[in-house]
């Protein structure tokens, strides 16, 4: 029998990798991700899960090591959080490019200076393009489901890469909320075991990740760009699969919120979305059409869908929570996808961002409002006075 | 917590050159230089560990001049780490053959798993994921094939380089004449000193190539990590004639620059120690990587090895060859 819990995102994504049936797993100690490597050592210690449970001696090795063991054909999963996702930051493209569907939870945190604790999506947003599939959570039984469905689509044989299955840290990795945990049996029907078509294996011999001449390097670079043509449809097919079997209404790239008469609109990554949520229906109250888009892949990008949703509004605002410092807009850099996903458009709506969530910082109904009240002003005036809005750094609008 | 059972080939002990194995598991065809010291290695390593082996191959001379477009000399399965990440990929890589045994996902026997590694991708850049596999108990050769310097970028110093060397990194000038001022890293020492499950460090060189199978079979029968230095005499990056290369790892033994023993849970054992030893100068004549040296830099390097040798005499007992352990 299924049965709800209540479970925080880190608890959350250990139950994932649980029901996964992961076969090695490597850890390093550093907040908040660490939550999810003591939940796993816990149930490797007590017979819960049958796991080689590595202590990795930093977060390079943690990677390294899953590496080792997807190469040899076993289920593998790590993770970390901050400066430990930049610390392994060498390992993501061998693994990538060796095409070695493990996954790594990343609970977001600041990266250095100033050693805060607190969540910003800049640590893992840093390793966008390194050929990982990525997205952000905003429940933890959105981190549950995402880390099935990651495996699901990461092993598939038309895809074969690794994932990054990313929740904010402390707002998500930290705060309980309503898990249904499926039946194994049921994981088992959607997850098939992981079998590595080419494994390191004395059985028959191969080499992995033999050099290449330069005129060979583009090829490649070619292959995994097409690989993710064929992601889409792996994502599509494997969230049916999902809704199928566990009863449920997963949309396989984007959550909308009262988006079907939304003249303005927020574009939000990861758990602020459900303050934003909030702040949505008492703007409503008081006649503002606002909406909400929360894409749930970063990588593969859904452009079509991020198209087709935002097309009929007046104006957007991405809401950042990381920094491109010195990019096209001195802000973040969901606006940088975001403007190319629109740029075709007939009829472009306005665009803005808001640096907003950095640092750990929470960001506050008012200031959801006073994001709404910038919306507002631009399609009244029919025009973007700013490209980006210091969120609680700016003269009042 | 019940200990693993690994279920392992054990690997009979070469008793002569003739009677070891025909098959080779490290083939022609690859791009090392002629009179190459770590490409002799590899061959004598893969030859003795036999067709049961995964190698784990950091970036280094024997990834570059091996692996080069998609041609590579193992027939045995191989895989690429980073120079710094052979002893993590290894772990893995063995972690990853204990689930899915115990899963019954593959039946055995547990293969072979050998880092090859440089000098670098052992104890410099590669020294912390190498100590943690040590550590933490995972049955894994690791092997530091030492050159003695970055070799395959040019020649640069590593930890390993022996004093008064000239690498491009340590050229000789008017404020530093004997190039190399630095005493080189000990790793077997490294692995011996701290880290309670290793059971056996030996060290070994090409020229002696009955050795050091031995030690590669003999290692790899043990249950756990176990680590051996090879000396591989580099012909570009020494600066030597290429057909001395054998001649050179017998010089190294016989002046005390290098040393072949074994340590086996706690105890020492030396082979081929010289009656008398030869004076370094013997050895370093035919390095153009030496050249430079002025009478007292030889002279300090000197003071060096004799210190090395006395060492040894306080605790050496003779061995023959060493003979890996037959099944119980």
């Amino acid at each position: 029998m299924a049965q709800e819990k209540m479970l925080s995102g880190c608890a959350a994504a250990a139950q994932g990798a649980k029901f996964a049936e992961i076969e090695v797993t490597a850890s390093f100690p550093i907040r908040p991700y660490t939550a999810i490597m003591m939940e796993l050592a816990r149930m490797v210690a007590n017979g819960e899960l049958d796991c080689e449970f590595i202590h990795g001696e930093g977060e390079h090795a943690q990677v390294s090591i899953v590496l080792g063991a997807s190469a040899c054909g076993a289920r593998a999963y790590t993770g970390s959080s901050g400066v430990g996702v930049t610390y392994a930051f060498e390992m993501y493209s061998p693994v990538a490019g060796g095409r070695y569907p493990l996954q790594m939870a990343i609970a977001d945190r600041t990266l250095d200076p100033p050693g805060d604790f607190g969540s910003e999506h800049t640590d893992a947003m840093s390793c966008r393009d390194q050929g990982w599939l990525m997205g952000w959570a905003a429940s933890p039984q959105e981190v549950f489901d995402n880390t099935l469905i990651n495996y699901r689509v990461g092993e598939d044989p038309l895809v074969m890469l690794p994932q990054f299955v990313c929740q904010d840290g402390y707002f998500l990795s930290h705060i309980p909320d309503k898990v249904i945990l499926p039946e194994l049996s049921q994981v088992r029907e959607f997850l098939p075991p992981y079998k590595a078509p080419h494994p390191l294996s004395p059985a028959c011999p191969v080499s992995h990740g033999p050099q290449i001449r330069p005129d060979q390097g583009a090829p490649m670079d070619a292959q995994r760009a097409m690989t993710f043509l064929d992601v889409p449809k792996v994502i599509e097919r494997a969230v049916a699969d999902y809704n199928a079997i566990f009863k449920r209404n997963l949309d396989p790239w984007l959550e909308k919120y009262q988006m079907e008469d939304a003249e303005v609109a927020f574009f939000i990554q990861g758990a602020h979305a459900n303050t934003c949520k909030s702040a949505i229906r008492r703007l409503r109250a008081q006649g503002l059409k606002a909406g909400m888009v929360r894409p749930r892949w970063l990588r593969p990008w859904p452009t079509e869908q991020i198209a087709e949703a935002l097309a009929k509004t007046k104006a957007v605002a991405t809401v950042e929570t990381s920094t491109s410092y010195g990019g096209a807009t001195r802000g973040g850099n969901l606006i940088h996808e975001v403007s190319a996903t629109l740029y075709d458009l007939e009829k472009r709506p306005l665009l803005t961002s808001f640096m907003a969530g950095l640092g750990g910082d929470v960001i506050l109904l008012e200031d959801f409002y006073y994001m709404a009240k910038i919306l507002k002003q631009m399609v009244e005036e029919k025009k973007t006075r700013q490209k980006v809005y210091w969120v609680g750094f700016e003269e009042e609008a | 917590m019940q200990a693993f059972n690994y279920n392992k080939q054990i690997l009979e002990p070469i008793k002569s050159l003739r009677g070891a194995p025909r098959e080779e598991m490290y083939v022609p065809g690859h791009r090392t230089c002629a009179g190459c010291g770590p490409a002799l290695n590899y061959r004598l390593t893969a030859k003795a560990a036999g067709l049961h082996t995964i190698f784990v191959g950091p970036t280094g001379c024997m990834y570059v001049a091996n692996s080069s477009y998609l041609c590579t000399p193992y027939a045995v399965s191989w895989i690429h780490a980073q120079i710094t990440n052979g002893g993590a990929v290894g772990s893995g890589i063995e972690a990853a053959y204990k689930t899915l045994m115990r899963k019954g996902k593959y039946d055995g026997p547990f293969p072979n798993v050998i880092v090859m590694a440089g000098d670098g991708g052992s104890v410099d850049i590669g020294l912390q994921a190498m100590s943690a596999m040590m550590y933490r108990g995972h049955d894994v050769l690791f092997i530091c094939y030492d050159n003695e310097a970055y070799a395959n970028t040019g020649i640069q110093t590593s930890p390993t380089t022996p004093y008064g060397a000239n690498t491009t990194f340590t050229p000789p000038g008017k404020m530093i004449p004997e190039g190399k001022t630095l005493f080189p890293k000990d790793p077997p020492q490294l692995v011996i000193g701290g880290h309670p499950l290793v059971k056996y460090v030996a060290t070994t060189c090409v020229s002696y190539p009955l050795d050091l199978m031995n030690k590669v079979r003999k290692a790899l029968n043990v249950d756990g990590p176990t680590f051996l230095h090879m000396l591989a005499p580099c012909p570009k990056g020494w600066r030597f004639d290429e057909k001395l290369t054998l001649e050179m790892g017998r010089l190294a033994v016989q002046t005390g620059m290098w040393t072949l023993y074994e340590w086996e849970n706690g105890v020492y054992k030396y082979s081929h120690l010289p009656k008398t030893y030869k004076p370094v100068s013997e050895y370093m004549k035919y390095q153009g990587r030496f050249t430079h040296l002025k009478e007292e830099h030889i002279a300090k390097m000197q003071a060096f090895v004799d210190e090395k040798i006395q060492r040894i005499k306080a605790v050496a007992v003779e061995a023959p060859i060493p003979t890996p352990k037959q099944k119980a």
